[in-house]
């Protein structure tokens, strides 16, 4: 890679230059804008970077191999386009001669053809594109006026204007500055009394120290989660057809963590890409990992599921390019980019390296959860005891129940049979990986489709007596989905799986079976999915398997027909075969020799002990199980029954897991992107033109994190100090949202792009390290930030060089907040599940399967707009209607429309009339508690007006304001509520849902 | 142009037109605007139906609008338009493993095997298009359809191939058919949604995905018409707010946005004042726009539905004729319901009962009112349906058919398209497409050609790369339009 300030000096625009100038002239094409698109779009599928499709051993991607001797005459002679062979064949006349080949290949145009012989008149110089060098720091230029400057961003900015004739705007007034930063830094406006405080505080430093209130604020956090989520694609659903919740909202409430913590946005990345490979990883490290599990999740029945996989690793290859890189990996997914320097190889390399993960859910419960689970199992234990000895086997128990017991007591053991644990020597599967476990069962992990084949080859059994028949037990497993025992994790229950056929074999002739029992209650020859039979009948849609809920623990039982020794190696083959993935996740196999085996619901490990022991402590472990399933005893346990509704859901959140070495997963390039067409394996790496920069490659997820924030990429410093120049400022630096490759905007500022990336990155003392909060703190301090709104001057229309304030509309979420706050009515509570604030109902008719909208009451229905339930297919529709994203695509900046149907929303939706109603009563009370009946006086009547505008606004109305507002309100004096149609009104203006 | 360099004064007055000519959707500043790319041909600048960024059309127009019959699920082509005597030959026995290997499917297993055409079929119209019984209405029409058997997909699922149909990608995210039209040359509704979407039958697996404006300005999304309540959300005033009530809280509302604007003069707070002036014309056209009361008996009987009908796919395909009286750009009714995996002739029976005589009555209303030649009208849905029989006890399903995305049926009618012929062939087992084959891009690209415009140059610029409806594909049917 080059690297030299030769590059910079023909990227970065001289300071004289006019704001629109930057691009290059017509006479001497840019190669990375203007040249490489054409080479690439012709000439790199023969002469790139492929060696296996190179042909006549010529190159035109790097400087070198085009001016190679190709025998007297150069591809490129630099300087003399008339001398270079590239011009004289795709200008060609003769079809022989032309290139590219015209049976294969448009010509290039006349156009094309000029911009190349411009370029090779120029010199032909292959020069690095600007971002992909690294960030220099440089001295802030010293500018004339300099008093106007607060800091270097201030020195950066005025000298661009004053380059371009223009001058910074007035500074805002207090009541202007006030409600901006607080919507600014904490997405809500001050309160009155704050807003009071601010104004009259005289303090050289007032505006500093309100600043690191804010800051420490844990508000904060919730404010700037959101831009973070937008790019995480967050959504509280999987999304596509069923669109059925699943709960990351710990991830969520992670993100706002750290960032009121300040966590430094290097570790911080760290952890959301690769936090379950960190040495020791913390429970909320692998919680950080729930940033690529926000992928979609097609639960549609028939599916491929390791399809839609290949299409959520396609979205955390163009994430991860986005947020870290500002790159577009996306066309290097199809073919070689024809703009970046990506080939299609380094995208599947780059995959690979993300690729090696397990995708399970892990348990994410807070502190408050744990604890009321813990005393609510205390409880039933004790309860649960307190029967047994009260009421079946203390002295003081009544004697029939205690005959009662006895009786099924005799029972479970005349009915138990001796069995014995048979652990695979060897367990394969055409999918999954199948680990024996040390207790002899089989765990399942890692991809499964919806008909995999689990092939055990189990070893000699040493019996007196012929076998008579195999139990597999169904077990539950903290790893498995919604802990087993099965691996679906889509379409149908989460945790189900369906046995379809069972074969056993031995010395490869087939071993005779025939249908036994289950635990499984009703499993009668008719039910199709629990009849042990099912397994035995050649038909794959009819097995064995357990309804009901998820997590339990059930047994199926198939007789030998005839019984026989098992004193050879022997083989057990099962076919899981459903519309989804349906592999048991966790599961044991035993066999018996006893005549009268059956399935029995009785715990394993209480059948095992009661053939074998005879203890006090078996007699209660039995007694409690007898509490637990007997009808008999049903009015005994209903207290308890009562206690165990009680017990909290566990709170299962999303992470990523790397894969054990024994099941790396095998990457490939896919040819045109399509999964149907995988080709050769790819190594895990950076893409090829980052390689250069440093000596560690990355060869896993954790160190491609680490090298994603390290000073070998040059992107992640400027990307992350442009995205947060854009909250604050409307657009970046670079204003192309999400891109800074050769088709991006330039930098306006590129120094100060690069002093605030170097500043932000650097680890020292005096460094920023890394620091969001220090970052952000920096540009609300500076004069740029602190001047006045208002239309930008004729020569910089799009005020790309900021000599006024940018004016723009809140997202949709502040909209609603600083509502809500202004009314007194938002809730202050942190964290949870999501809150379903009112909506119409046919916004969620639209939505497949009509789910229902739970409307939140109380607290919940005013939480922070961030905690709203994000339903993808059917996403809030107040916050749509104002461009809020659906979850689907890592958004690195929002549209800001205006439309009617942003009118009629916040007119007319009722959500937001009651906050109106709220605001008014609110100002009502607030001046006096006059109430609708008494007439008030006009200067009361003015006093109320003054104070919901200066709740909603923050400034003060002017009089002429008041007037028209309370000509209004007269007007509708025969309305019930007059004061919630001012509310309304001012809820509606411009002020209230743009910036000051 | 560049919307957010000019006023909306500025921008009248540059494109000569007036209001009733800009879409309601279009006419708003977005600052996503400035990002739009597209190489127009801009031959035809003074034509008054490029209000978009293309600036003029790359052809000349043989509609102005589109009503797209979309019936979710997927309808059995086998039993309705495809007529394969074979498959009643061959009933009962497998299909030849040369045929089905490497084929994917949701539910079935390979070996499953053939089932006959549920319905007779019989030849209608001069034209002589083949339909099932249960068509009769449609027969009626059959010289005025393009009837094309030879479409197919890429997709097999119902989510994403509803998605690709309408965005030209499986995946959530892009914008939509409707989103790309309305961004491309706008609409000519004035005090009306561009691009509407109306909802009958069943469950709908694409979801909002299939309206969204993906990477496009947030004005271009598709507007949900609402089966209950309001058509439009919010477009009725609230309990407790008349209409004077409203237009004085609009009065005072401009009064205090005017205040800023003058002391501030941004472009932005003007198109605020106008935002809400449009919405209350909105809110006094929506009632108009339900209001049947004008139809008459005939009109209602013809579609066979009532004016106390609500939400019906009759209904709505009336209340297409009347979107489209009002210059809706694109109007897309779904009619959901299609999945027949079980009992395909019950199922389709009932389907066919719902949908058969509001899509002939559209096609015939639009004739006489002299509509048709300037409406394109499409019916389909996202893939077809196995010649193979789907059973399964698990599931409890029997005689009912599959997934298939390699081969099924679309009708088009109305302007510029050549009626009365069907298009495509398949196999003799209703497989394959054997002749004229029909991607989904390639209808994609007929339909933007219709209105005039070249699906390889509608472009948008978003994350660093051009995209477009039709991808990398896409080619106009030529013996459709030719």
């Amino acid at each position: 890679m080059t690297v030299g300030c030769s590059v910079c000096v023909g990227i970065y625009p001289a300071t004289a230059e006019s704001p629109t100038t930057t691009a290059p002239t017509a006479s001497n094409p840019d190669f990375n804008r203007d040249v490489r698109p054409i080479l690439a779009k012709h000439c790199f599928t023969c002469h790139g970077p492929d060696e296996g499709a190179r042909e006549a051993g010529l190159r035109l991607d790097s400087q070198a191999g085009s001016r190679a001797d190709l025998g007297g005459y150069q591809a490129i002679a630099p300087g003399e386009s008339k001398a270079s062979e590239l011009i004289a064949r795709v200008a060609a006349e003769d079809l022989d001669l032309r290139m590219p080949p015209a049976d294969s290949h448009p010509p290039l145009s006349p156009d094309d053809i000029d911009t190349l012989r411009r370029w090779i008149d120029g010199g032909a110089r292959y020069t690095t594109h600007w971002s992909f060098v690294p960030p220099q720091s440089s001295q802030p230029p010293e500018v004339a006026n300099g008093d106007w400057c607060r800091g270097p961003i201030d020195r950066f900015v005025l000298q661009r204007m004053q380059a371009a004739g223009l001058s910074p705007s007035r500074p805002a007034d207090k009541h202007a500055l006030v409600r901006r930063v607080y919507l600014d830094l904490i997405g809500v406006p001050p309160t009155v009394e704050q807003v009071h405080r601010f104004v009259t505080d005289t303090h050289p430093e007032s505006y500093e120290r309100l600043v690191d209130r804010l800051l420490a604020s844990p508000d904060y956090g919730e404010r700037f989660a959101r831009p973070w989520l937008d790019l995480a694609r967050y959504s509280d659903t999987n999304g596509y057809e069923k669109d059925r919740p699943r709960t990351i909202w710990p991830y969520r409430d992670w993100v706002i963590d750290a960032l009121n913590d300040d966590q430094p946005f290097d570790q911080f990345s760290i952890e959301q890409l690769a936090g379950d490979m960190l040495p020791a990883a913390t429970r909320e490290q692998r919680i950080a990992t729930g940033f690529h599990r926000n992928t979609m999740l097609n639960e549609e029945g028939g599916i491929d599921p390791l399809e839609y996989r290949f299409y959520a690793m396609v979205d955390r290859v163009a994430t991860t390019g986005t947020v870290w890189m500002g790159v577009t990996t996306g066309c290097a997914q199809c073919h070689t980019h024809k703009y970046d320097p990506i080939t299609h190889t380094d995208y599947y390399a780059l995959m690979a390296l993300m690729d090696n993960a397990n995708e399970p859910e892990m348990n994410a419960d807070p502190a408050a959860v744990i604890d009321r689970r813990q005393r609510l199992e205390h409880q039933i234990e004790q309860l649960e005891q307190q029967i047994v000895q009260q009421e079946i086997l203390g002295d003081g128990a009544p004697a029939a129940a205690r005959q009662a017991f006895e009786a099924w007591r005799s029972e479970q053991l005349q009915t138990v049979s001796h069995w014995q644990t048979v652990a695979p020597l060897a367990a394969q599967s055409t999918m999954p990986l199948l680990s024996v476990q040390d207790d002899g069962t089989v765990l399942a992990s890692g991809d499964a489709t919806k008909r995999d084949v689990y092939t055990l080859t189990m070893p000699a059994v040493e019996t007196d007596q012929p076998i008579t028949a195999i139990r597999i037990e169904a077990l539950p497993h903290a790893s498995l989905p919604a802990k087993g025992p099965g691996l679906a994790f889509y379409e149908g229950r989460r945790g189900d799986f369906f046995l379809s056929e069972l074969k056993l074999s031995s010395s490869d002739s087939a071993i005779g079976l025939s249908a036994g029992t289950t635990s499984v209650p009703g499993a009668d020859a008719k039910n199709g999915k629990t009849y042990p039979g099912n397994v035995l009948d050649s038909e794959g849609s009819t097995g064995w398997s357990i309804p009901g809920d998820a997590g339990q623990a059930q047994r199926l039982v198939i007789r030998m027909d005839p019984p026989r020794k098992l004193d050879e190696s022997w083989t057990v083959e099962m076919l899981f075969e459903r519309h989804y993935v349906a592999g048991l996740g966790h599961f044991r196999i035993d066999v018996t020799s006893d005549p009268n085996s059956v399935a029995m619901s009785l715990p394993s490990s209480l059948q095992q002990s009661l053939v074998s022991d005879d203890t006090d402590e078996l007699q209660t472990q039995l007694a409690t199980q007898y509490l637990r399933s007997a009808d008999a005893v049903a009015d005994l346990r209903k207290s308890i029954d009562r206690l165990r509704k009680q017990l909290p859901d566990d709170v299962r959140t999303l992470v990523m897991q790397e894969r054990p070495d024994a099941n790396h997963r095998v990457t490939r390039r896919h040819h045109r992107g399509e999964y149907l067409q995988p080709k050769e394996a790819v190594t895990p790496a950076i893409p090829d033109v980052f390689a250069d920069s440093t000596d560690q490659q990355p060869t896993d997820r954790l160190e491609l994190a680490r090298w994603l924030v390290s000073p070998a990429n040059p992107l992640v410093g400027r990307v992350t100090v442009n995205r947060a120049w854009r909250e604050f400022f409307d657009h970046g630096i670079v204003r192309t949202a999400g891109d800074f490759g050769t088709q991006s905007d330039p930098p306006t500022h590129p120094q100060l792009l690069d002093q605030l990336a170097t500043a932000f990155t650097d680890d020292s003392a005096l460094g920023g390290r890394w620091s969001i909060k220090r970052l952000h703190r920096e540009i609300v301090l500076s004069s740029t930030y602190r001047q006045a709104t208002g239309p930008p001057p004729a020569t910089d229309p799009m005020n790309r060089l900021l000599s006024v304030f940018p004016y723009r509309r809140y997202d949709a979420e502040r909209i609603r907040d600083s509502f809500l706050s202004a009314s007194g009515m938002l809730s202050r509570q942190i964290g949870g599940p999501s809150v379903h604030p009112p909506q119409p109902e046919s916004v969620i008719e639209m939505a497949y399967g009509k789910p229902s909208w739970p409307t939140s009451t109380g607290a919940d229905r005013y939480r922070r707009s961030l905690y709203t339930f994000s339903k993808r297919t059917a996403p809030f529709a107040a916050y749509t209607t104002f461009d809020a994203p659906s979850g689907e695509l890592c958004i690195a900046r929002r549209d800001r429309s205006t439309t009617p149907l942003q009118a009629l929303t916040l007119l007319n939706d009722a959500m937001y009339l009651e906050i109106a109603q709220g605001l008014a009563d609110q100002a009502v009370r607030d001046v006096g508690g006059q109430t609708a009946d008494e007439q008030e006086s006009m200067s009361t009547q003015r006093r109320i007006a003054r104070r919901l505008f200066q709740r909603l606004l923050v400034r003060s109305p002017s009089e002429s304001e008041l007037d028209a507002i309370l000509d209004f309100y007269q007007s509708q004096s025969e309305h019930e509520q007059p004061w919630m149609l001012v509310a309304r009104v001012l809820m509606n203006t411009d002020e209230a849902i743009t910036t000051p | 142009m560049n919307l957010k360099q000019s006023t909306r004064r500025q921008l009248f007055q540059s494109c000569g037109i007036g209001l009733g000519k800009l879409s309601l959707a279009s006419l708003l500043a977005s600052d996503l605007a400035s990002a739009a790319s597209s190489d127009s041909a801009s031959s035809d600048t003074a034509n008054p139906q490029a209000s978009g960024p293309l600036g003029g059309l790359h052809y000349p127009a043989k509609i102005k609008r589109v009503i797209y019959l979309f019936m979710a699920g997927a309808p059995s082509q086998l039993d309705l338009f495809d007529h394969k005597p074979k498959l009643t030959e061959l009933e009962g026995k497998p299909i030849p493993p040369s045929v089905i290997a490497g084929q994917r499917y949701a539910f079935i297993q390979s070996n499953a095997a053939v089932l006959s055409p549920r319905f007779k079929f019989q030849r209608h119209g001069d034209c002589g298009a083949e339909l099932a019984e249960t068509l009769p209405h449609l027969a009626g029409v059959a010289d005025d359809l393009a009837i094309i058997r030879s479409v197919h997909t890429d997709q097999f699922n119902h989510a994403p191939a509803q998605i690709f149909v309408n965005t030209g990608s499986p995946i959530p995210g892009r914008p939509a058919m409707g989103s790309w039209l309305t961004y491309g040359i706008g609409s000519e509704a004035a005090d009306l949604p561009g691009f509407v979407v109306l909802k009958s039958g069943g469950n709908l697996s694409g979801g909002a995905a299939m309206w969204s404006n993906g990477f496009l300005p947030g004005q271009h999304q598709g507007v949900p018409f609402r089966s209950s309540g309001d058509p439009i959300l919010h477009v009725a005033n609230p309990d407790g707010i008349s209409r004077q009530t409203q237009r004085a809280s609009l009065d005072l509302l401009t009064n205090l946005n005017q205040r800023r604007f003058d002391a501030l003069h941004l472009g932005g707070i003007q198109s605020r004042i106008e935002s809400y002036e449009m919405a209350y014309r909105m809110q006094a056209r929506a009632p108009e726009l339900m209001d049947f009361s004008g139809e008459s008996e005939d009109t209602l009987a013809m579609y066979g539905s009532s004016r106390d009908d609500a939400g019906s796919f009759a209904k709505n395909c009336l209340l297409a004729r009347r979107l489209a009286e009002r210059g809706v750009r694109f109007i897309q009714l779904y009619h959901a319901g299609w999945d027949h995996h079980s009992n395909v002739e019950a199922g389709l029976k009932t389907q066919c009962k719902q949908v058969d005589q509001g899509c002939a009555a559209l096609v015939k209303d639009l004739k006489q009112r002299g509509m048709l030649d300037e409406t394109l009208v499409v019916w389909g849905g996202e893939f077809g349906r196995t010649p193979m029989v789907e059973s399964s006890a698990a599931l409890g399903r029997s005689l009912g058919r599959d997934h298939h995305p390699q081969a099924f049926t679309m009708w088009m009618a109305g302007g510029g398209i050549r009626s009365g012929q069907t298009i495509g062939k398949t196999d003799d087992l209703g497989f394959h497409p054997v002749e004229d084959a029909v991607h989904v891009h390639d209808i994609q690209a007929t339909i933007l050609h219709q209105l005039g415009i070249d699906h390889e140059r509608l472009t948008f610029t978003y994350a660093g790369r051009p995209f477009r409806l039709t991808d990398v594909h896409g080619q106009v049917i030529k013996k459709l339009v030719g």
